[in-house]
């Protein structure tokens, strides 16, 4: 297939036969990647219409717990406060880790590797040493547990995710560009802004989504920083695992995932429509 | 600083000026305690319940000693409470607030964890049996030996507890399950390392998934999860090991550091009220001390094996102290020589 | 190069206080604390009483310990790689797509995640069993003869550590290879370099931030992971995450999980230390 690339004069008369096959290879790798990724999610779809309220084996089809799902107070109240968390804990993250990444490239200074070594701590450090010892601080320095303590506890272990994605994308960086603004006249501020951060974009993105998943999911620290008034829905969760995971745990993820899909590929459309 | 630090967590909450009811801070075991039980006492009495939850016992005294907030209820195991009571931080509960007490089979009052019956209250009790997928394992099984044969390779699910799996070898070997000694775990060790080998899965959160799922046909669980299983399917029957079995008791305590000490005594009497015990029972399928509870629940209830085994002897988990870590560290040792 | 590596002025400290104020509150002194327990005896309730003492050390390096870490680094290791060979033309595509499918598809890549972990594993548990849907699938194609014996295996570890850091693998990968510009694709192709040479020496090196960026969000947290293989693998063989934490349950034994926790902090520190220096001189 790719016998005739070599030859310049066969690549310019066919010139994207071979790229066209390699691109068609891509595409398809992909598709199997995401059906890989999806298949546990049409699973737990399917199961969230299990008759069985120990779901572990499929007894028959019902849409009860879709309907028991309104009602469940507590369970839309965890829901609520995950949300709250994570999506303040998104843009924290983004906050303290983009602009970590960008000092930490401009500048060098003495102990600059051991802040780079710091930041990667918290990415290693078991959840249940992080959970105890952020407990035995804030209790030390006599701080109630609430969504403070949470929110604090979960940037520590997402930012590193921004900053080292920001920092990816920053190695990467002409230098030239922000040479070029502040000889236009921007202050180093305004260069940041304009030019850099629209540069860093898609590294920002993947940060954010990274940082914003991780929160979403969190139990052990959630654990040990919590107040009862801010549990999160992962903490709900886990405690059910003793008396069987309903399949209402399945209809609120399904219904979780499939609004947000449905946000994904739709929103660019409402966005048409609006204008 | 801590009037800022207040402010911002008020404002980060989204709340206004919420009036201060009376709150009761409820340490317990997660589904444990019933939505509907708490939404029933906040009714009648108005206090406010704050129910964070936990997954086992060391949970909660991992939380409790690194400084978590000031709990009014606990929920913690009976060699838990034991220890809890020894270094004080557990206070005495004024039995004359909780009329309903009277209730409570006898055999449950003055176990070795609280001998004086001071300082908790039971709540559920369960036991460590052995449960049989009857539709594949035909023969009788009746006790640890039975379970652990090398016909059963891989198809063994146990709870992942060191200290239960530990206890079950001393127990066959005839010794006394609380009696941690470097020579008794010597012992213990070459009849683990083989038994440890038969086993397929370790899961103390949900054995009945690897049973219901097919993937293993017995193994020695809690006995809510066998309860639940029987529910499932009658297929799966339970039996106390006949080398000797030991009940958990699962208590109420108030810590010592509480500050809502009335509302804990109340919540303690409401649901030492036959009608309300009866609602846990409903929910979670574990033995219920409280004789008039007992007396409202349905015969399927009433007759399934392990919700209502027959204890002989009550031989609870005593505190081990230091010993934990020695079985942990035996068990770590063996399971990562396979 | 006049954009990187300056010294900071005082705007620049001032800039970098709100990080490095952060660093030490919440990293620094619980790390400290940790430290301290590390030293320290227990009592019989595992709190730490604070009498100084190396037995804690001397357990952490015993061969069992040392021989978890060693098998936790290798599952950690296997799953980046497999990560790597999975997640690169993942990311290479989406960061070649149209401007709308990239963010759709990134988002996309994430939106599983953000369902229960507990809820997604056992719809793993249930795919992978012996009846369940792939073990059927794969009967009723003749590829195998008897019942899947996939669950409670490393295999099945393995699916699962994979399944849970691919997106860490494919968005850094991603961040680096959008900007990636197509002409010199273009440039490569037409001086005559097939695609493996123009993939070795074009987009390799310009995504080889995005790469070790992957490697590194997924290895380092790899590590310490064993919810996955506790719950897909039977939790048969103890990984250092699950011995960590369980010595501040189980074994009620805190300055022997800290004094875990400081080696495994230190194993990390000093090889990323070093890999920081290498690549620096490089």
């Amino acid at each position: 297939m790719f016998a005739d690339m070599g030859k310049p004069e066969a690549s310019r008369r066919r010139p994207f036969s071979g790229l066209r096959a390699l691109d068609l290879s891509l595409r398809g790798w992909t598709l199997a990647v995401f059906v890989f990724l999806y298949l546990p999610i049409a699973v737990l779809v399917v199961y969230s219409f299990n008759e069985s309220r120990l779901n572990i084996v499929w007894q028959g089809f019902t849409t009860k717990w879709y309907a028991q799902l309104w009602s469940n107070a507590p369970l839309m109240k965890a829901l609520k406060n995950s949300l709250i968390v994570a999506g303040v804990t998104t843009v924290a993250s983004v906050i303290v880790g983009t602009a970590g990444a960008w000092l930490l490239h401009r500048y060098r200074f003495r102990g600059s590797r051991a802040i780079q070594t710091l930041v990667g701590v918290p990415m290693m450090m078991p959840e249940i040493i992080m959970g105890i010892s952020l407990l035995v601080f804030f209790s030390t320095i006599g701080m109630r547990l609430g969504f403070t303590t949470v929110i604090i506890a979960h940037v520590t272990f997402c930012f590193p995710f921004v900053l080292v994605a920001v920092q990816a994308r920053l190695a990467g960086l002409d230098p030239a560009m922000e040479e070029a603004a502040l000889d236009l006249g921007a202050t180093p501020l305004k260069a940041f802004w304009l030019v850099i951060v629209p540069c860093l974009r898609p590294a920002i993105v993947s940060g954010a989504l990274m940082a914003f998943t991780l929160s979403m999911d969190e139990v052990i620290v959630t654990y040990f920083t919590a107040s009862p008034g801010s549990a999160t829905l992962p903490l709900r969760i886990f405690g059910m695992a003793k008396v069987g995971l309903n399949p209402m745990l399945n209809a609120l993820s399904a219904v979780f995932v499939l609004f947000t899909i449905a946000f994904v590929l739709f929103s660019a459309h409402l966005k048409r429509i609006s204008r | 600083m801590k009037t800022l630090r207040l402010l911002v967590a008020v404002s980060l909450l989204g709340l206004g000026s919420a009036a201060r009811a009376a709150e009761l801070n409820l340490f317990a075991w997660s589904e444990y305690v019933p939505q509907a039980v708490i939404d029933g006492f906040t009714e009648e009495t108005g206090i406010q319940v704050n129910y964070e939850t936990y997954a086992s016992g060391e949970e909660m005294l991992a939380k409790m000693l690194a400084g978590g907030a000031s709990y009014d209820l606990i929920q913690p195991p009976d060699y838990i409470a034991e220890v809890l009571i020894r270094n004080k931080l557990v206070r005495a509960i004024d039995a004359k607030k909780l009329p309903n007490l009277k209730h409570i089979a006898p055999e449950f009052l003055g176990m070795p964890h609280d001998p004086e019956q001071k300082f908790t209250v039971p709540y559920m009790i369960g036991t460590v049996g052995i449960v049989v997928n009857t539709d594949v394992v035909k023969e009788p099984i009746r006790g640890y030996r039975d379970v652990f044969q090398s016909k059963f390779k891989g198809r063994i699910v146990v709870v992942n507890d060191n200290r239960e799996l530990v206890s079950w070898v001393l127990v066959t070997l005839g010794l006394d399950q609380n009696d941690i000694t470097p020579a008794n775990l010597s012992k213990v060790k070459p009849v683990l390392a083989e038994w440890i080998k038969l086993v397929k899965v370790f899961d103390s959160d949900s054995p009945k998934t690897a049973l219901l799922s097919g993937e293993v046909d017995l193994g020695v669980v809690w006995s809510g999860e066998a309860a639940r299983l029987y529910e499932e399917d009658k297929k799966f029957s339970y039996i106390l090991p006949s080398e000797g079995a030991h009940p958990f008791v699962d208590v109420m305590a108030i810590p010592a550091s509480a500050e809502n000490v009335a509302e804990a005594h109340k919540f303690l009497d409401y649901i030492l009220r036959p009608e309300v015990s009866k609602l846990i029972s409903d929910e979670f399928p574990y033995t219920n001390p409280n004789l008039a509870a007992r007396a409202l629940l349905t015969e399927e209830q009433l007759a399934n094996p392990a919700s209502y085994p027959k204890i002989e002897k009550y031989n609870t988990f005593r505190d081990i102290g230091k010993g934990a870590a020695a079985i942990d560290q035996l068990v770590t040792d063996l399971k990562s020589a396979q | 190069m006049n954009g990187a590596g300056r010294r900071p002025g005082v705007v620049g400290w001032l800039m970098l206080a709100p990080l490095l104020l952060w660093l030490a509150a919440f990293v620094v002194v619980p790390t400290g604390i940790l430290a301290v327990y590390s030293f320290c005896e227990r009592d019989e309730l595992g709190r730490v009483v604070f009498s100084f003492s190396l037995q804690s050390y001397a357990r952490a390096f015993d061969p069992v310990y040392l021989g978890i870490f060693a098998r936790s680094i290798g599952y950690a290791a296997l799953t980046t790689a497999i990560c790597i060979v999975l997640g690169f033309p993942v990311a290479w595509t989406i960061a070649r797509a149209s401007e709308t499918w990239r963010q759709r598809l990134l988002l996309l890549v994430m939106v599983p995640f953000w369902t229960s972990f507990l809820i997604r594993t056992y719809a793993w548990i249930t795919i992978l069993k012996s009846d369940g849907v792939l073990s059927a699938l794969l009967q009723s194609a003749r590829v195998i003869g008897a019942p899947l014996e996939l669950l409670y295996t490393p295999t099945a570890v393995v699916i699962g550590l994979v399944y849970a850091y691919l997106p860490f693998m494919i968005l850094p990968i991603y961040a680096s290879a959008e900007k990636l510009d197509g002409t010199l694709i273009e440039a490569a192709h037409d001086l005559g370099c097939g695609p493996l040479r123009t993939f070795r020496e074009v987009i390799v090196p310009l995504t080889k931030p995005g790469i070790y960026a992957g490697v590194l969000l997924v290895f380092v947290p790899a590590i310490g992971m064993f919810a996955i293989t506790d719950l897909m693998g039977g939790a048969r063989v103890p990984m250092i995450g699950s011995v960590i934490q369980n010595q501040f349950f189980q074994a009620r034994d805190w300055p022997f999980g800290a004094a875990l926790g400081v080696v495994f902090t230190l194993m990390f520190v000093v090889s990323y230390w070093i890999l920081q220096r290498r690549s620096a001189a490089a």
